[in-house]
């Protein structure tokens, strides 16, 4: 087993943390049941991943077996990662896609290896028809750099790619090109969509995170359209402000829905408007080019923050649609002007 | 005692401060006089007010009174009335059922406070599969508030000809390429799970299940050869192939008998679903086990 692969393997494995070991180890399915009684889990971690890279190295794993183990551990981390939303287009009237896996596959690897002498792909089949590509890239002189690669997820006959944001800039329009020709769309576009989990972005990009349909066969009783607030509200609160708190919850409850929101982490607004003021004084006001200024939205949770914000007092409902049109828009990356 | 009068020049200021004293006490007199006035007034509003209050309690506990009379005089006819209740229910139930036995004509809808929710039940061979949900907005243009439709269905396109000028057209081309493509999964489901035992390596298939690829003994036991299948549904409103190759994995030319075999295959798949040309290669199995029993 090569020096590099080795050093790449035991690096891979030190990631994983113990709880995850077995599993992990059991999907890469590279070492067999036998061999993995053979290790004593119960060790330090330093020597249990000598072990596991000695029974490797019994078995001849090279560059491609290690890269799947990269894969794996990817996929169970992959919030570790942030991801871009790229879009694919079509010509009109092109006939029905017969999308072939294989062929994919091949087409994919071979523009890329024919463009580069040194890149490294390597494929992982997932779950609803996708696939989870791994791209380490070299240059000329350079054997790829296998701490570094690239992650695209594709669902097949879908417009959309999912990849990892990388520093290596100058490789994106080659991947872009190669996922078009690979997959027969024609043009593909970079959204201004990106964040770090990847299950969200799929699920605000096929519209799957609304999936709650009134039919009559519901089993479970429409919800109690309770937003989580504290209802133990002062008994000297009457109808005035009650009528205003019961709007607030209704217009929330239009336009944030009764579905738990996809998970995001920020919003991001570029703005490059004139500053307006209401007191018609001081420096900013005279300005006659735009203001140059960024906001951006940090949360555990942004779209569930944003839908707390009218019912918590703390913004006027409706919220400002620049807020809560993102998942619609499927953007979090806003570049405003004055119109 | 009376104070000397106002216009005494010699008093002076004092005269004028006597003077000014007195005619503060005549207005205080004034002011005393008068809140009693006020005071009888409202009085007298308080007054009326109170009884027009009493009177309304009479009232009020008059008519409660009656009320309660009323029910004790209908006490005997409960029995009644439960039953017109219980017939009303069942009645109730029944609707409720029937609404919900809807869906099994395979499409059906809901009125909801903005328009309607239509549910797609997809079927295949009388086998009920998943069920697609479309909310529709009712408004001038009529939209599509949110789905449960898979993203690689061509729902945009459908909409773009259809949502707005024929509803009916666009819900039945819908319901057509979802229940091809429930369908097509159905066959590839069931010759993954089913007819394993004859597939020499995994099932290659797409998100739409229009390509099928996939190697396979007609005899999983027997000397039979491996073939390979390649089934393309170009029509994807259909559950059946439009193209199917069957191949011979090798470099020898294939006897006569073998030749036959494989044309036959192909033109098996092409005219019956999937995994009921699996279920025939296993009942010949079947058969040629029996033949070789007795």
């Amino acid at each position: 087993m090569d020096e590099i692969v080795a050093e790449f393997i035991k690096r891979t494995i030190l990631k994983i943390p113990m709880a995850e070991m077995m599993t992990i180890l059991k999907a890469w399915d590279f070492l067999s049941e036998s061999q993995l009684q053979t290790i004593n889990f119960r060790k330090r971690k330093e020597s249990l991943v000598h072990d596991l890279v000695m029974l490797c190295e019994e078995k001849h794993a090279n560059v491609n077996d290690a890269a799947l183990l990269d894969i794996i551990y990817t996929q169970f981390h992959r919030h570790q990662k942030v991801w871009d939303v790229f879009q694919m287009t079509k010509e009109p009237g092109e006939d029905i896609d017969l999308f072939d896996m294989k062929q994919f596959k091949s087409s994919f690897k071979r523009i890329l290896q024919r463009a580069l002498k040194n890149v490294s792909v390597t494929f992982r089949d997932a779950e609803e028809n996708a696939v989870w590509i791994r791209i380490a890239w070299g240059t000329q002189c350079k054997k790829p750099n296998q701490y570094k690669p690239t992650y695209v997820v594709y669902y097949s006959q879908t417009p959309y790619a999912f990849i990892s944001s990388s520093r290596l800039r100058s490789s994106i329009p080659l991947l872009g090109q190669a996922l078009t020709v690979a997959s027969k769309h024609h043009r593909i576009v970079k959204m201004d969509f990106r964040s770090r989990y990847l299950d969200s972005l799929k699920a605000i990009v096929f519209k799957q995170y609304n999936q709650t349909f009134e039919t009559h066969n519901a089993t479970t009783p429409l919800q109690e359209r309770n937003l989580g607030l504290d209802i133990n509200m002062d008994s000297r609160i009457i109808h005035e402000n009650i009528i205003e708190k019961d709007r607030v919850q209704r217009v929330t409850q239009e336009i944030f829905g009764d579905y738990p929101q996809p998970r995001l982490e920020f919003a991001q607004y570029k703005l490059e408007t004139k500053f307006k003021s209401d007191l018609n004084r001081g420096i900013l006001a005279e300005r006659k080019e735009p203001l140059r200024c960024l906001v951006k939205f940090s949360s555990p949770n942004l779209l569930e923050a944003l839908k707390s914000l009218a019912p918590a007092g703390i913004a006027d409902a409706p919220l400002s649609p620049l807020l809560t049109c993102i998942p619609q828009k499927r953007m979090n990356y806003f570049k405003i002007k004055d119109k | 005692m009376e104070l000397a009068n106002t216009s005494s020049p010699e008093g002076g200021p004092g005269a004028g401060v006597l003077a000014h004293l007195e005619r503060l006490e005549a207005e205080s007199r004034k002011k005393f006089e008068e809140p009693q006035g006020a005071e009888s007034a409202l009085g007298n509003k308080i007054r009326n007010l109170r009884s027009l209050r009493d009177k309304l309690r009479a009232e009020v506990n008059r008519r409660q009174a009656g009320v309660t009379s009323h029910k004790a005089s209908v006490e005997p006819d409960q029995t009644f009335e439960v039953s017109e209740q219980e017939v009303l229910e069942r009645k109730r139930e029944n609707v409720k059922s029937i609404l919900q036995a809807y869906r099994f004509t395979g499409l059906s809808g809901k009125l909801t406070s903005r328009g309607v929710c239509v549910s797609i039940s997809t079927a295949f061979e009388g086998n009920l599969l998943d069920s697609y949900f479309v909310d529709l907005v009712i408004q001038k243009p009529l939209r599509i508030h949110h789905h449960s439709i898979p993203v690689f269905i061509p729902l945009e396109e459908i909409a773009a000809k259809y949502l707005q000028s024929n509803i009916q057209h666009f819900l039945f081309s819908l319901c057509e390429y979802l229940n091809a493509y429930s369908g097509r999964k159905y066959q590839a489901d069931r010759l993954q799970s089913d007819f394993a035992a004859f597939l020499a390596g995994p099932l290659q298939r797409n998100s739409l299940c229009n390509l099928l690829s996939f190697t396979y003994k007609a005899e999983p036991s027997g000397q039979s050869f491996p073939f390979c299948a390649r089934l393309l549904y170009k029509d994807i409103t259909r559950t059946l192939p439009t193209d199917v190759t069957v191949t011979y994995q090798g470099t020898d030319a294939l006897s006569t008998s073998w030749e036959e075999q494989r044309a036959s295959h192909e033109n098996l798949f092409c005219t019956k679903p999937l995994h009921q040309v699996f279920a025939s290669f296993a009942r010949r199995e079947e058969k040629l086990d029996m033949n070789l029993l007795y």
